[in-house]
C-alpha cells in the first residue's frame, strides 16, 4: 500500500517536473567509481553530452534515463570489451554524414545492447569489429530526414557470431551487415526504411521470423553465401526496386517458409548462385498478391523451386530482360509448385497436375522488349493481346519456365500471424450503405409518376 | 426535390421562382428518366451482369488463400479494374446513346418539347435521371462485393474502395456524356447504338493498342506516352485507381514512375480532373448541339 503510494508520488513528480538536465560527467564519475564488470545504475534524468565507455561495466538505465548528444557527434561510444547498455533512451546525435555519428557505437566485442530506445540519431546502433555481441529488443528510429540522407538503423561491420533479435527499426536506411559471419537474426521488425535486412559479403547466417513492411526492399542479400531465410514475412515493398527478397550473386541460399505478400516483386534473383557447383533452394514459400511473383535475370540458373505457392500474382514469374528461366528446376523429387493460374488437370488425383505448367504471355514477352508498355497492364487491351496469342499459335511466345509437376492444390504453408484487421465492420457498413442508397433511390424516385410513362415504355 | 417537382411541372409558368422552375423541370425529367431506366430490361441486365461479375472477381481473387487478411483489396481491385473498364463504359455509352435518339424515334421527343420547359432542361433532366440510375446500379454491384470483402478479407482498404467507387462513377458519367453527344446527333437508335459500340471499341481496345504500336514504332518517350494515354478516360480511370491504391504508379513501369516523379501529389487530382473534363465537355457539346437544332 505504502509502496504503491510512493510509486504514484514518483510518477506524479516525474510528470510534473521536466527531467533535470545533468552533464555527462556525472555518468563518467559513476563509471569511474564502478568495479570492472560492475553494474552502474543510471538514475532518471537527461544527461547531456557524449559518453565514452572504456571499461567493462553494465549500464542499467532506470525509467527516464536519457542520454542526449545535443546534436553533436556519437552519443555513446564503447571502447572496452564486455560492456552492457540496457534500458536507456539515447537521442540527439550529430548529423554530419561523413563522421557517421550514431546513437551507440561499439568498437569492441562481447557487448550487450538491450532494450534501449534510440531516436533522433543519424545512425542507430553501429558495431565495428565487435564480435560475439548481442543486440536485443531495441527500438530505433533515425533522424527524420528524406530517405537519401538517413543513416542505418543498425549496422554490423566485421562483427562475427552476433545475435540480433527482437529489435524494431522505423524510418531509417538499412539494417545492414557488412563482412559479418555466423549471425543469428531473429524476430526483428523493419518498417518504412530502405532495405529491411541488407547483407554485404556476410556469410553463414540464419534469418528467422523477421517482419519487414513497407521498405524499398525487404531482404537484400549481396555477395553473401550460405544464408538461410526461414519464416520471414515481407509485405508491401513497392517502388522501383520493391522486392520482397533480392539476391545478388549469392551462393547456396535457402529460402524456406517465408511469406512474400503484396510486393512489387516477390522475389528477385540476379545471377544467384554465381559460382560453379553452388545452388539455391526456394521451398514452401507463400508468394502471393505481388505484381510479379518471381523476377530473375535470364542468366540465373541452378535454383530449385519446390512446393511454393504462387498465388494470385499479377505475373507469376518473369525474366528480367529477354530470355527464359528454364535453367532452373521448378520441381524436386516429383513435387513442383502450386500456380494459381494453372489450367491443367489432375486425372489420377495424386495431387500433381498431369500437364506441365508453362506460362506463356505475349504481353509480357513484349514488355521484356519494350518496358514502357507496362503502362497497359490491368487493361482490356492486355487481355486482347493475350487472346490473340492464344488464337494464333504462331504468335505464341516460348514459356518463361517449365514446371513438370505442378501441384494441384496449394500446399499447407503456415504463415506467421496475419495482420490484425479491425476494418471489417467499416467495410460491412459500407456495403450496407451502398445497397441501402441504391434501394432508397429506387423507392423514392422510381415510384409515383410525374409525367405519364411514354407509350410502350423504353427497352 | 420530389415535393417541389410536382407543382412546378404541372403549372410551370405560374411559379414565382424561375430558378426553382428550372430545377423543378430538370428534376421532373430526371425522375421520369430514372423510372424508365430501372424499368428497362437492358438496364436490369447490365446491373445483374456487373454485380455477378464483380462478386465473382472478388470471390475468385480471395479464394484459395488460407490467411485471407493479406489479400486485402489490392488484388481484388486489379481484377475489378478490367471488368469495370469493359462493362461500365458499355453500359453508360449505350444508355446515353439511346436517350434522345430513342425519344426521337418513338416520336415522344415532340411531346416532351411541347411541355413548357426548355430544351436544356429536357436534356439535363434526362442526363440526371440516367446518371442516377447508373450510379444506383454501380452501388448494387460494389455493395455486394464490399459485403463479400468484409466477410472474407476483413475490410482492408476501405478508403481505396470508396475512391474506386468514386472514379467508377466519374467514368460512368463521362461515358454517359459521350453517349448523349451521339444521341443528340442521331435520328435512329440503331445508328446511335452502333456508333456508341464503335466508340466503346475505340476507347477500350483500339486506342490502347494503337498507342502500344506507336510507342514501339515511333519510339515514343515516356512523357509522350503518358500525355497521350491520359486523354483516354479509361487510362485516366485506371491510373487514378492505382495511384489511390498504391500512392504511386510504380506498377505501371517507366511511364508510371515518370508520372509519379513528375506530378507527385498532384497526380490524383490531374487524373480526376481529366475525368471531370470528360463529363463536362461532351455534356456541354451535347447541350449546344441539342439547343441549336431547330427541328425535333
Amino acid at each position: 500500500m505504502r509502496r504503491g503510494a510512493v510509486a504514484i508520488l514518483f510518477v506524479l513528480l516525474g510528470a510534473a517536473a521536466p527531467l533535470a538536465a545533468h552533464p555527462m560527467s556525472d555518468i563518467e564519475a559513476l563509471i569511474d567509481a564502478a568495479e570492472p564488470g560492475g553494474v552502474v545504475l543510471i538514475p532518471p534524468g537527461v544527461y547531456e553530452g557524449n559518453l565514452v565507455i572504456d571499461k567493462p561495466v553494465v549500464l542499467d538505465g532506470q525509467e527516464g534515463a536519457i542520454f542526449d548528444g545535443m546534436e553533436s557527434g556519437t552519443v555513446v561510444e564503447v571502447l572496452a570489451e564486455g560492456v552492457t547498455i540496457r534500458g536507456c533512451t539515447i537521442r540527439g546525435s550529430g548529423e554530419n554524414v561523413t563522421a557517421e555519428p550514431a546513437g551507440i557505437r561499439v568498437l569492441a566485442g562481447h557487448a550487450v545492447i538491450e532494450s534501449n530506445t534510440i531516436k533522433d540519431s543519424l545512425f542507430g546502433i553501429d558495431l565495428r569489429q565487435a564480435s560475439d555481441s548481442v543486440i536485443r529488443g531495441n527500438r530505433i528510429a533515425c533522424k527524420n530526414f528524406e530517405p537519401a540522407r538517413r543513416g542505418d538503423g543498425l549496422r554490423l561491420w566485421w562483427s562475427h557470431n552476433c545475435t540480433v533479435e527482437d529489435n524494431t527499426v522505423l524510418s531509417s536506411r538499412d539494417m545492414v551487415f557488412w563482412y559479418s559471419e555466423n549471425l543469428h537474426i531473429t524476430r526483428n521488425t523493419v518498417k518504412d526504411s530502405r532495405y529491411g535486412l541488407h547483407f554485404m559479403y556476410s556469410h553463414d547466417t540464419v534469418l528467422e521470423g523477421n517482419e519487414l513492411t513497407g521498405n524499398s526492399v525487404g531482404i537484400y542479400l549481396m555477395y553473401s553465401n550460405r544464408i538461410t531465410l526461414i519464416n520471414n514475412r515481407m509485405l508491401s515493398h513497392r517502388g522501383a526496386s520493391g522486392y520482397g527478397i533480392g539476391l545478388k550473386d549469392c551462393d547456396d541460399i535457402v529460402v524456406r517458409g517465408n511469406a512474400l505478400l503484396a510486393n512489387r516483386v516477390g522475389m528477385y534473383i540476379d545471377n544467384s548462385p554465381s559460382s560453379i557447383g553452388a545452388t539455391g533452394t526456394v521451398e514452401q514459400n507463400m508468394i502471393a498478391f505481388n505484381e510479379v511473383g518471381l523476377l530473375a535475370t535470364p542468366n540465373t540458373h541452378e535454383n530449385v523451386f519446390t512446393r511454393n505457392a504462387f498465388m494470385e500474382n499479377e505475373e507469376p514469374a518473369e525474366s528480367n530482360g529477354r530470355g527464359r528461366l528454364t535453367r532452373n528446376s521448378f520441381s524436386r523429387d516429383g513435387f513442383g509448385n502450386y500456380w494459381s493460374d494453372y489450367t491443367g488437370f489432375d486425372l489420377d488425383g495424386d495431387g500433381i497436375g498431369d500437364v506441365a505448367y508453362e506460362p506463356r504471355s505475349l504481353f509480357h514477352e513484349m514488355l521484356a522488349v519494350e518496358p514502357n508498355l507496362r503502362l497497359f497492364v490491368h487493361s482490356p487491351a492486355q487481355q486482347a493481346i493475350e487472346f490473340t496469342a492464344r488464337a494464333l499459335p504462331e504468335l505464341q511466345p516460348k514459356s518463361v519456365l517449365v514446371d513438370p509437376a505442378p501441384l494441384a492444390r496449394p500446399p499447407e504453408i503456415k504463415l506467421a500471424s496475419p495482420p490484425a484487421d479491425g476494418a471489417a465492420p467499416v467495410m460491412a457498413s459500407l456495403a450496407a450503405g451502398l445497397l441501402l442508397a441504391s434501394g432508397g433511390l429506387t423507392v423514392v424516385f422510381g415510384r409515383s409518376p410525374g409525367i405519364p410513362v411514354a407509350p410502350g415504355g423504353r427497352e | 426535390m420530389s415535393t417541389m417537382a410536382a407543382p412546378a411541372g404541372n403549372n410551370a409558368a405560374s411559379s414565382p421562382l424561375r430558378a426553382a422552375t428550372t430545377v423543378g423541370g430538370i428534376a421532373m425529367f430526371a425522375r421520369r428518366e430514372f423510372r424508365d431506366a430501372i424499368a428497362s430490361r437492358w438496364f436490369l441486365l447490365y446491373t445483374l451482369a456487373f454485380t455477378v461479375l464483380a462478386v465473382g472477381v472478388s470471390f475468385l481473387s480471395l479464394s484459395g488463400v488460407g490467411s485471407s487478411g493479406f489479400a486485402g483489396f489490392g488484388r481484388t481491385a486489379a481484377g475489378l479494374l478490367n471488368l469495370i473498364m469493359l462493362i461500365v463504359p458499355l453500359m453508360a455509352l449505350t444508355a446515353g446513346a439511346g436517350s434522345i435518339a430513342g425519344e426521337r424515334e418513338r416520336g415522344t421527343l415532340l411531346y416532351l418539347l411541347a411541355q413548357p420547359v426548355s430544351r436544356t432542361q429536357v436534356l439535363l433532366g434526362k442526363y440526371a435521371g440516367l446518371a442516377l440510375a447508373l450510379v444506383c446500379s454501380l452501388c448494387i454491384g460494389f455493395g455486394v462485393s464490399a459485403g463479400l470483402l468484409a466477410w472474407r478479407a476483413g475490410g482492408v482498404g476501405v478508403g481505396a474502395y470508396i475512391l474506386l467507387i468514386g472514379f467508377t462513377a466519374m467514368l460512368a458519367l463521362g461515358m454517359l456524356s459521350v453517349g448523349f453527344v451521339i444521341s443528340v446527333v442521331s435520328r435512329r437508335t440503331s445508328v446511335s447504338t452502333g456508333v456508341a459500340l464503335f466508340v466503346w471499341l475505340a476507347l477500350v481496345f483500339v486506342s490502347d493498342l494503337g498507342l502500344m504500336a506507336s510507342s514501339i514504332i515511333f519510339k515514343l518517350r515516356v512523357q509522350e506516352i503518358f500525355g497521350v494515354a491520359i486523354l483516354n478516360p479509361l487510362q485516366s480511370f485506371k491510373m487514378g485507381v492505382i495511384v489511390n491504391m498504391n500512392a504511386s504508379l510504380d506498377v505501371l513501369g517507366p511511364v508510371g514512375d515518370y508520372a509519379s516523379h513528375t506530378f507527385g501529389a498532384v497526380l490524383p487530382w490531374l487524373l480526376a480532373s481529366t475525368m471531370v473534363a470528360w463529363i463536362v465537355i461532351p455534356l456541354a457539346a451535347a447541350m449546344v448541339l441539342f439547343v441549336r437544332r431547330q427541328s425535333v
